[in-house]
């Protein structure tokens, strides 16, 4: 484990913004489970953050705010459905927003994509059943997953990650106890990927507990079995159930 | 333009949690030249910055609900979302390109310290002491780092350190700033 001192330095200069993009990434992932270095971040934004002030304004692009507007009605567009299906979109999404960590959070759009892709699983699951859905930001849900906890079957959907030539994706299994990030498989670029002899390994609350993230990792897969390339898109396990 | 108080935008931004989008509107008038003066340091590229300005306030959109006004004043919370997300995108990057150049806006680079010439608060002051008890290079590199978005190896090059000296001395520098700041 990582002394006060690392996790404290580590914290100011991912406020600073000096971190590779490797270890940024980890950091950011990291600090969703650990909750000194959650602190520390914070800590180290209120010192810096007074920084800020100094900075003269400009005068935004005129184009900017139209696009946003734009985003901001695509996102709510999924709130316009019928109350019933609503309201448990909104248990999801509230559940969703209590993943901690808003580096990774959720949206009225991730919900949305379970009623796209998935919607009849997540509402009507089987028991243990957990889902995440995993993205760069609200607004890129790239993979869905579910797992089923007792045959240890994982399902990944590619929604919108778009394969990379020469690059493939690998999926990562992140929990504090694992201490490193452990290799669950490439990500192919069918819509569906199973993989199971790699999840039943792990016990159901390691599994539980996990973020899942993908990464770009040369074609094949990361040549060291950790992650090399840049973390793309990350989420939490859910449950499914209630 | 009446410029909101911390007050009025803290009370904004309780209604965009709410998905108020008139009180949204406000916000982005109240804050987008802020945002975008800290983006465009980090991202010159103006294509870029656009994109990542977009993606910030669909951020604040979604996590106003976790906006809490006893932790942060609402600039800053909404800064450190800009920053982070430019920080974000110019790590991800490759080194830029020489391609990159035409496009890019006017942001001297050169220019590390805004500081000279701000209206300080007590908080920006007492950094200020702070920073100015760093030896004058290290005060530099870490303004760099915060204001231009500079990387280890970037900074490593234009100081002719080695990454390893650049790296030892940014840590230095922090802890001495939080010792100070801690008095």
């Amino acid at each position: 484990m990582m002394n006060g001192e690392d996790t404290d330095l580590i914290a100011a200069e991912y406020v600073l913004g000096t971190l590779p993009a490797d270890e940024r990434a980890a950091a950011a992932l990291r600090a969703l489970k650990d909750k000194s270095l959650a602190e520390a971040i914070d800590a180290w934004s209120r010192r810096l953050g007074p920084l800020a002030e100094a900075i003269p304004p400009r005068e935004a692009p005129a184009t900017v705010w139209p696009e946003i507007k734009a985003r901001i009605d695509a996102l709510e567009e999924v709130l316009q459905t019928p109350e019933q299906t609503k309201a448990k979109i909104i248990g999801i999404e509230r559940r969703l927003r209590q993943w901690r960590g808003a580096a990774i959070a959720a949206s009225a759009l991730a919900a949305s994509l379970m009623l796209f892709v998935g919607y009849r699983e997540v509402v009507h699951p089987p028991e243990k059943t957990l889902v995440a859905v995993l993205q760069k930001d609200a607004q890129s849900p790239a993979f869905l997953v579910s797992v089923d906890l007792e045959t240890r079957v994982l399902t990944i959907r590619a929604v919108a990650a778009e394969p990379q030539r020469g690059k493939s994706y690998e999926l990562w299994l992140v929990n504090d106890e694992l201490r490193t990030p452990r290799s669950l498989g490439i990500v192919g670029d069918k819509p569906f990927t199973v993989v199971h002899p790699q999840l039943a390994g792990y016990s159901p609350q390691v599994i539980e507990q996990a973020t899942l993230a993908v990464s770009l990792e040369p074609e094949g897969g990361s040549p060291t079995g950790a992650p090399t390339g840049p973390v793309l898109f990350a989420g939490k396990l859910i449950q499914a159930t209630k | 333009m009446l410029k909101p108080t911390a007050a009025d935008l803290a009370n904004l931004l309780a209604r965009v949690a709410a998905r108020d989008r008139e009180a949204f509107a406000a916000v982005y008038k109240a804050t987008s030249g802020k945002l975008w003066g800290i983006v465009v340091r980090i991202l010159p590229r103006k294509d870029i910055a656009e994109d990542v300005l977009q993606d910030v306030y669909v951020r604040i959109w979604e996590r106003a609900v976790s906006f809490d006004p006893a932790k942060a004043s609402p600039i800053t919370w909404m800064a450190t979302i800009a920053r982070n997300r430019a920080i974000d995108e110019v790590r991800r990057k490759s080194p830029v390109s020489i391609e990159d150049a035409p496009e890019s806006l006017d942001v001297e680079p050169g220019d590390p310290s805004p500081l000279d010439n701000a209206q300080t608060s007590e908080d920006l002051r007492r950094l200020q002491e702070c920073l100015q008890g760093l030896d004058a290079e290290r005060r530099e590199i870490v303004l760099l780092a915060y204001y231009n978005g500079l990387s280890r190896d970037e900074l490593a090059k234009r100081f002719s350190h080695p990454v390893a000296t650049i790296k030892t001395w940014l840590h230095r520098s922090l802890a001495q700033l939080r010792k100070c700041l801690g008095s």
